[in-house]
């Protein structure tokens, strides 16, 4: 703490509400500009909202501990053995063992089957009347990459949608949101733990993670862990930002041009969509000692709540950051999080999205969108329906 | 200045290499290597500073 250190200015905001959390780009803009830290005392949380200081505080997972990255205390505890959750020592063996399937270098013989799933998905709509691109396209590739890479079918599959979204409904303050998904992330939960070897389609990743339970190599537990991060953590996100760049291409027909006239732009489109639109908008890190950050101190024991969605538009970092604009470099977004905690489902989510994209420049010369009905989720900026107004084949 | 790799830490994300692809490269089993640790000209420093930039992990690093 320095001696010019003050106290956090305040915000009145529940930054939970449906209002906010159904269109809060305004709300943290004038967070953002208020100051680099604001306290909320409608969700006791100190809200850090500018590009920098979200990067650092990333970085220092010593001040700012995982062991809240919840907005309620019995998510926190039910998540305290996760990767996602601890600290160093305890996280790092927890995380090597959730990489083993999700690095890049493990990802690698799957593009092949993702870009073939992505451009036949893709195709099949071309002549389709009445398409929802967030229904057909954003929630169901990334349900059947991941029901395919855990070996499910069935009325499993069909609750992957709201077992996703649950999952990301709970991590919220204790609200109304959070109250009555508790026992739809409880459900996933239970599979989870219930689920074996026999259950799941041979040669999946899935069946291959419970094999080696079944040979004692890793405690069962450990294999249920693996397979509940795949959902819980990979679905609602991915379906998010699939969403979202599906809906910004749709209304920046320039942009869609570029991306046709240069499809080597898709993965820096695609960290552009994540800066532009952050799938996830706020999250959680317990304070553990008094720290200054521009003049202002959040008192140790408190919880901060870093606003991607703010840091991601804060223009002391990128310049005109209202404008989606794909040939910016936007490969320091902050979306997948920075640091021991950083995203650790990236590379998949890059390979979905990157198939999509890829499949949609190659069947689709020009599309519209028409307005998207939002589903306000405590976590996720999730868009719930997307009508295809006009498409124009390659 | 120098370019530093924390191995263990590294989970082969491979954006450093799409920012320095004349620095460091992911072998074909994905391990990174550092081809060129050493950066003197401000051309080599700025490919290594956005190389570190964008580790999504924190990595790596430039020392001296």
């Amino acid at each position: 703490m320095t001696a010019t250190s003050t106290a956090a200015p305040t915000s009145n905001v529940d930054l939970w509400s449906d209002e906010i959390l159904s269109d809060p780009y305004p709300t943290y803009a004038a967070l953002r500009e208020q100051a680099s830290v604001v306290y909320v005392p409608a969700n006791d949380l100190y809200a850090v909202t500018r590009y920098e200081p979200i990067r650092e505080a990333l970085a220092d997972w010593e001040t700012f501990s995982s062991v809240k990255v919840a907005f309620n205390d019995d998510m926190n505890a039910a998540l305290s053995h996760t990767s996602l959750a601890s600290d160093p020592p305890k996280h790092t063996p927890m995380r090597a063992a959730l990489m083993e399937n999700l690095s890049p270098r493990s990802l690698r013989p799957l593009k092949d089957d993702i870009d073939a799933k992505a451009d036949a998905l893709v195709a099949s709509l071309l002549d389709r009347p009445d398409v929802d691109l967030a229904k057909e396209i954003a929630k169901a590739f990334p349900i059947s990459i991941v029901c395919d890479l855990i070996g499910v079918t069935g009325h499993v599959k069909e609750n992957m949608l709201r077992w996703g979204e649950a999952a990301f409904n709970v991590l919220g303050p204790m609200n109304q949101r959070t109250i009555e998904n508790f026992p739809i992330a409880g459900e996933l939960f239970g599979w989870v733990m219930g689920v074996k070897a026999s259950d799941l389609t041979p040669g999946s990743m899935g069946r291959g993670v419970f094999d080696a339970a079944d040979r004692g190599m890793i405690p069962h537990e450990a294999a249920a862990g693996i397979i509940h991060q795949y959902i819980a953590a990979g679905l609602d996100t991915t379906i998010a930002e699939i969403g979202n760049a599906l809906h910004l291409f749709g209304t920046h027909p320039d942009q869609y041009a570029k991306l046709r006239s240069n499809p080597e732009l898709i993965p820096n489109a695609f960290n552009e969509v994540l800066r532009y639109y952050s799938a996830v908008h706020v999250w959680g890190r317990l304070v553990t000692k008094d720290v200054d950050i521009d003049g202002v101190t959040i008192p140790a024991g408190s919880q901060a709540g870093f606003i991607f969605a703010a840091g991601n538009r804060d223009p002391r970092h990128y310049d005109n950051p209202e404008a989606f604009d794909i040939t910016r470099n936007a490969s320091d977004h902050l979306s997948f999080g920075y640091g021991v905690h950083g995203c650790a489902g990236q590379g998949l989510a890059r390979l979905e999205a990157h198939a999509v994209l890829a499949a949609l420049v190659k069947h689709v010369r020009e599309y519209s969108v028409g307005e998207p009905v939002m589903t306000p989720s405590n976590t996720t900026r999730s868009i719930g329906s997307l009508p295809l107004t006009r498409l124009v084949k390659a | 200045m120098k370019i530093v790799l924390d191995r263990p830490r590294c989970e082969g994300h491979g954006l450093c290499e799409e920012a320095a692809p004349t620095l460091m490269h992911l072998d074909d089993d994905g391990e990174l290597i550092i081809d060129q640790p050493d950066v003197t000209s401000d051309a080599d420093v700025a490919l290594a500073r956005a190389a570190v930039r964008v580790c999504p992990v924190a990595a790596l690093w430039l020392q001296g």
